[in-house]
């Protein structure tokens, strides 16, 4: 009987390498186009002859042409990219937690319905506010800006939940000595809550950034010049230069965009699975 | 709790300065969830009703908006494009939906059979699609699925088999999309599902087989009912997300050919961005957002009846 167990177990761990040959196939595709040289690029076999560095090279030094060189502003889109990562983060885990620490740990009128208005902006599709959001942006002037780009993504209900469910989790009589001891409601906050909700906040940042540096859609709308462009879409748009071999250097970029999210991820794995629990048991 | 001992601390203070304090004991929570509020009214709910009232218009941007009463919801159930992108759109949300939800549970249930150093790896590897932009997994499943270098003809071929126009074949372009959406969408979804499975006591497996149950049994009376709640949220959510698909057809195949993967969501984009016509793009989005609803809806009460057989 355990023998069987012991080779059915095998079985199944062979079938799943198998898979998972299916799933690193892409990744070791990306990797492999973007070290061939271009006389490589259409050849059918996946590993380089002539190992190069040139399709990186290219996003950095633009491409020759005999006498001319077309740019592709890769740093910029790196740059970009990481500012509103950046600025986001600070600002949704700022909002979120504030209001999270208010919804966990405050009496107060209203707050069942304010609660349940929240969770349903969850429900609302992107594309309802698209077109209006766009007019808002353009008469306020802020199309290709970071303020374009961040906005819109500092309304995170899911957050706000996220981080409730932790809160409410510390227990309130640390709340109250502080109370005793003259600490203001935002001195409560700062000095104890957000110190106490560190994992939650973890989670949260990990999910957040994951949502804004691979986002396509919002700056696809609100982005029309080159030097404002996110890594996503200058990724995109790189298909459209006519005339030349992109699919190298398109890689290239697609493998240097996706390294930091595998790192950060390998990294707060745990966090990472304690927030997808977290999601799970809300339906 | 925290109030009551705020306000013994505050007794002695003077009673007009005790009501001030007061007004701003009871302020200091509307304070702290107000800049959420100021976001979601500034750009959800003022836009979202911006959008229904364009809904019933016609407006380019740039012209004056031209109330037009329903004219746009009739331009629409006349839209054969219309009709194509929701066709398009239901069988993608429908096969993904089953295929994908099927298929994570099954990949969940076997990592969970596998022990020690391999199941972590095995774990990272199936997730790293969900940590990957659309954009790179679009561009280079369109790399895989090119006629002339792609990998899947060379695989193809030497089988003998005839190469195949993956992406630009009426008849295979959906197909190749819906494959490309299950590989990306497994590992989310089995993780999720792997949280679920683990909050299945043990004993009740333990006594199943004290019973003699078989294998399938188990699955069938234990892990199927217990896991119904988790099912539901990978399946709600999985039907929004594929409603309101867009970036990976965009991507992949433009909406093409002929108009074979363009979703509702592409095709209100379209209407939208290119053609200006803002009011009927509004009309589309309008309805799409209340075809992610109800579906959403329907999923919900149908997983949930099941339960009380």
């Amino acid at each position: 009987m355990e023998r069987r167990r012991k080779i059915i177990r095998n079985g199944i761990a062979g079938f799943l390498i198998l898979i998972s040959l299916l799933y690193l196939l892409p990744y070791i595709w990306m990797i492999a186009m973007s070290l061939k040289p271009d006389g490589e690029i259409f050849s059918t076999s996946i590993l380089p002859q002539n190992p190069s560095f040139i399709q990186y090279e290219r996003l950095f030094y633009g491409y020759q042409f005999g006498d001319q060189t077309l740019r592709i502003n890769f740093p910029a889109y790196a740059k970009n990219t990481s500012i509103i990562t950046l600025i986001s983060l600070v600002l949704v885990l700022f909002t979120d937690a504030l209001a999270a620490y208010a919804f966990a740990k405050f009496n107060f009128r209203g707050k069942n319905i304010l609660f349940w208005i929240m969770i349903g902006t969850m429900m609302l599709p992107i594309y309802a506010t698209l077109i209006p959001s766009f007019w808002l942006f353009s008469k306020l002037k802020l199309v290709n800006t970071y303020q374009a780009l961040i906005l819109p993504g500092v309304i995170d209900a899911y957050g706000i939940f996220l981080l409730k469910q932790y809160m409410e989790t510390v227990p309130s009589e640390i709340l109250d000595a502080a109370t005793v001891d003259g600490a203001g409601a935002f001195r409560r906050f700062w000095a104890i809550m957000v110190p106490l909700s560190r994992p939650a906040l973890g989670t949260l940042a990990v999910f957040r950034f994951l949502f804004v540096w691979n986002d396509y859609l919002w700056p696809l709308v609100i982005i029309r010049e080159e030097r404002m462009y996110t890594l996503t879409l200058g990724i995109a748009n790189m298909e459209m230069r006519q005339g030349m071999i992109v699919h190298g250097s398109q890689m290239a970029a697609s493998f240097l965009a996706t390294i930091p999210v595998v790192v950060l991820v390998l990294l707060m794995q745990r966090q990472f699975l304690r927030g997808l629990t977290v999601g799970a048991f809300k339906a | 709790m925290a109030s009551r001992i705020e306000s013994l601390n505050h007794a002695d203070i003077g009673a007009k300065n005790n009501q001030w304090g007061k007004f701003w004991r009871a302020a200091i929570p509307y304070i702290f969830i107000s800049p959420f509020f100021v976001g979601f009214v500034g750009l959800q709910l003022l836009p979202i009703s911006f959008s229904a009232f364009l809904s019933f218009a016609e407006w380019s941007g740039l012209n004056q908006i031209q109330i037009v009463g329903i004219k746009n919801f009739v331009t629409m159930v006349n839209d054969a494009r219309f009709w194509n992108a929701l066709r398009v759109t239901f069988t993608i949300t429908v096969v993904c939906t089953i295929l994908g939800t099927a298929g994570s549970l099954a990949l969940a249930i076997l990592i969970e059979q596998v022990r020690g150093w391999l199941s972590p790896i095995l774990r990272a590897i199936f997730f790293l699609p969900s940590v990957t932009s659309v954009v790179v997994i679009a561009y280079v499943w369109k790399q895989l699925y090119n006629a002339d270098f792609g990998f899947i003809n060379a695989v193809i071929t030497q089988f003998g088999l005839p190469a195949q126009q993956w992406l630009t074949n009426p008849r295979l372009a959906l197909p190749s999309l819906i494959i490309m959406l299950i590989w990306a969408g497994l590992g989310w979804d089995a993780l999720i599902i792997t949280a679920g499975l683990r909050s299945i006591p043990d004993d009740l497996y333990d006594a199943a087989r004290v019973d003699g149950a078989s294998g399938w049994a188990e699955f069938r009376y234990i892990t199927l009912p217990l896991l119904r709640p988790t099912l539901t949220f990978v399946l709600v959510t999985s039907v929004i997300y594929l409603w309101g698909l867009f970036a990976q057809p965009q991507l992949l195949t433009g909406g093409g050919p002929i108009r074979g993967t363009q979703t509702v969501a592409l095709y209100l984009y379209d209407v939208g961005f290119r053609y200006h016509e803002f009011g009927y793009a509004s009309a589309i989005a309008i309805t799409l957002s209340i075809i992610m609803f109800v579906s959403s809806y329907i999923n919900f009460r149908l997983v949930r009846t099941e339960v009380e057989y």
